[in-house]
């Protein structure tokens, strides 16, 4: 039972990613991307109409888990979003919000799209989101599922295709993943399955000129590649090695530079000479509401440094605040090196963060901690008692108690 | 190859991983269970001593790893329950053998950690090796473990195969070293039901 349902999810992954790798020799340009399918489209060619019965169970799976964030607003908003930059099948789309701290978004072939927690954290900004779901929406609307589908059976036979997909799933991920936890780290695991080169930058040209029509400035897009490579390209620093994650979203591999010129230039040519446009930072952050310290919690304490102080980062370029202090407190913390004097940055951060009205309450006791082990009794006795004061109900209250007057 | 059973998940990924089990899933690949008698019992690097209630299954452990300090208990299997036993863990030591290069790492411990720190430490293992999606802690407060003054952490989460699953780890720092007794368990029935032994094991511990 287990199995078929693992199985089920990870071919779906493997239609679903495969399409989304490799990078293309000419650049494809956004007026020649012309949607190939209409509202309401449904599976024509038996075929497809098989691939379709198999992805609507997979739907069926994703819907129903219980890794789903199904907070109203924030789903009915990414609802819009979709309607809003889904081109003529924008009303067929549907959204679900995965809460799974991985910078990424898988479009199904029948029209759904999986995004998943990471990626909303990783968003400065709704015209940001709305580029990543206008890329999604592209595959949906260029059919390049089912072109790449078909392109995978004439080179090799589907069953031993889904066995590959599954077996590596498994190996690499660990059987013991949830379904869609490894659906947001496939793309890990799909860059090895590179086929049509095409179909990414076709994705690439279509989800600027989506992006353009629909109000947002096109070169939001590559604004989140390039957060998406310097992200990847600070983690492996920290970790001593070179950048070795690729990702279904946005497969950097081998040329992000040259991609990333064509994406500049397409955004360019669908451009508005004179226009202005506005980022909808706020409504994005409103639509985030109370999820956003969450998502930075859910990310920070992965304890993967240098994607973490790159996002912490990147969400500061917009203004530093208390809850970004405080993150940036965690991530020394955790990392906790004493040859690089973490201990003392993590110190740092969170009476940086105090000196915020937004400081989050656990920003005053790990203030407090720092202040008590470097001996400064009296000052964490106040740190602690703020926190108290904050948070009269905290699960720790007694220890906190107990360290104020031990 | 990695002895990382210091919760049920890990078991799970360690066996794909280095026996690539495949995706079947079911029935792991451990040879390696052995009989606990209800009866004093040292653990981990020795250096500490339990009397469980009722037999238990010990899950042997695996080669290299800088992590000898640890061992691993289970009643129906370590995807319901597990009680892992940390003995003497030294400064500067992670709970679970991993390489300087991987992404995401369980934070190191340190002799001069408070309670919160510990915690957050066993936070970010569940989240990082088990895969935990969601992670709520319940209740953290002063508890006396081997004669000296340590704590109690109670904690749930939502792991990514989609089970609750509840904890409760006893800990202390004793000479600048940790000792802690971690119980772990699918929150319906098997946290519950095993619960009592989790802490006449505790009751029971002493450093020999």
């Amino acid at each position: 039972m287990s199995w078929s349902r693992r199985s089920l999810l990870a071919a779906g992954g493997s239609l679903a990613a495969a399409s989304a790798t490799g990078i293309a020799e000419a650049r494809v340009l956004p007026k020649d991307m012309v949607p190939l399918i209409g509202p309401g489209y449904r599976a024509v060619d038996p075929d497809e109409k098989g691939m379709w019965q198999q992805m609507e169970r997979v739907e069926e799976e994703v819907s129903g888990s219980n890794l789903l964030i199904k907070d109203p607003q924030l789903t009915s908003y990414l609802g819009d979003l979709i309607g809003h930059v889904g081109g003529p099948a924008a009303k067929d789309m549907r959204i679900y919000l995965a809460r799974i701290p991985e910078f990424n978004a898988i479009m199904f072939p029948t029209g759904f799209a999986v995004v998943f927690s990471g990626l909303l954290l990783r968003m400065r900004n709704e015209a940001q989101l709305a580029g990543v779901v206008a890329h999604e929406s592209a595959h949906f609307l260029r059919k390049h599922q089912l072109r790449q589908w078909r392109d995978m059976r004439r080179k090799t036979d589907i069953f031993s295709f889904v066995a590959i997909g599954a077996g590596l799933a498994g190996g690499v991920a660990g059987v013991y993943a949830g379904d869609l936890v490894q659906l947001g780290q496939l793309g890990t695991i799909l860059s090895l399955l590179k086929y049509n080169r095409t179909i990414e930058a076709e994705a690439d040209a279509m989800g600027v000129r989506l992006l353009a029509e629909a109000g947002y400035d096109p070169m939001a897009m590559s604004e989140t590649w390039e957060q998406l490579i310097g992200e990847l390209d600070l983690s492996a620093k920290y970790r001593r090695k070179r950048r070795d994650r690729s990702f279904t979203l946005f497969e950097t591999h081998p040329s992000p530079d040259s991609r990333m010129a064509d994406l500049k230039i397409s955004a360019a040519e669908v451009r508005q000479p004179g226009k202005t446009y506005d980022a909808f930072r706020d409504r994005y952050l409103n639509a985030l509401g109370s999820i956003r310290p969450t998502l930075l919690d859910d990310q920070v304490k992965l304890n993967d440094p240098g994607a973490s102080q790159y996002v912490v980062e990147t969400l500061a370029k917009d203004g530093w605040n208390g809850l970004l202090r405080f993150y940036e407190g965690e991530v020394w913390r955790l990392r906790n090196s004493s040859k690089l004097g973490d201990e003392t940055r993590a110190a740092q951060g969170y009476a940086a963060a105090v000196a915020y009205p937004d400081a989050p309450p656990d920003a005053w006791r790990w203030h407090g901690i720092m202040l008590l082990k470097s001996g400064k009794r009296l000052e964490a006795h106040a740190a602690f008692a703020r926190y108290l004061q904050l948070a009269p109900n905290a699960p720790d209250a007694a220890l906190v108690r107990q360290m104020m007057n031990g | 190859m990695v002895r990382v059973r210091i919760f049920p998940l890990l078991a799970a990924m360690s066996v794909s991983l280095s026996a690539c089990a495949g995706v079947g899933g079911e029935g792991f690949g451990y040879g390696g269970y052995s009989l606990i008698r209800p009866k004093e019992v040292r653990v981990g690097d020795n250096s500490m001593a339990v009397t469980p209630l009722r037999e238990w299954n010990k899950i042997s452990a695996r080669i290299f790893t800088d992590i000898r300090d640890v061992e691993d208990w289970t009643q129906n299997g370590p995807y319901l329950d597990g009680i892992s036993f940390v003995t003497g863990l030294k400064d500067g030591k992670a709970l679970v053998y991993q390489r300087s290069q991987d992404d995401r790492q369980v934070p190191k411990f340190r002799s001069n950690m408070t309670a919160p720190e510990i915690a957050a430490i066993l936070e970010s293992l569940f989240r990082v090796r088990g895969g935990a999606i969601e992670y709520k802690v319940t209740a953290l407060a002063p508890r006396p473990f081997l004669g000296v003054s340590g704590f109690q952490y109670d904690y749930e989460h939502l792991d990514s195969d989609e089970v609750r699953r509840k904890g409760r780890a006893v800990g202390a720092v004793v000479d600048g070293k940790l000792y802690l007794i971690l119980f772990d368990a699918a929150r319906s029935h098997y946290y519950n039901a095993l619960l009592p032994d989790f802490e006449a094991i505790v009751q029971s511990a002493r450093r020999v």
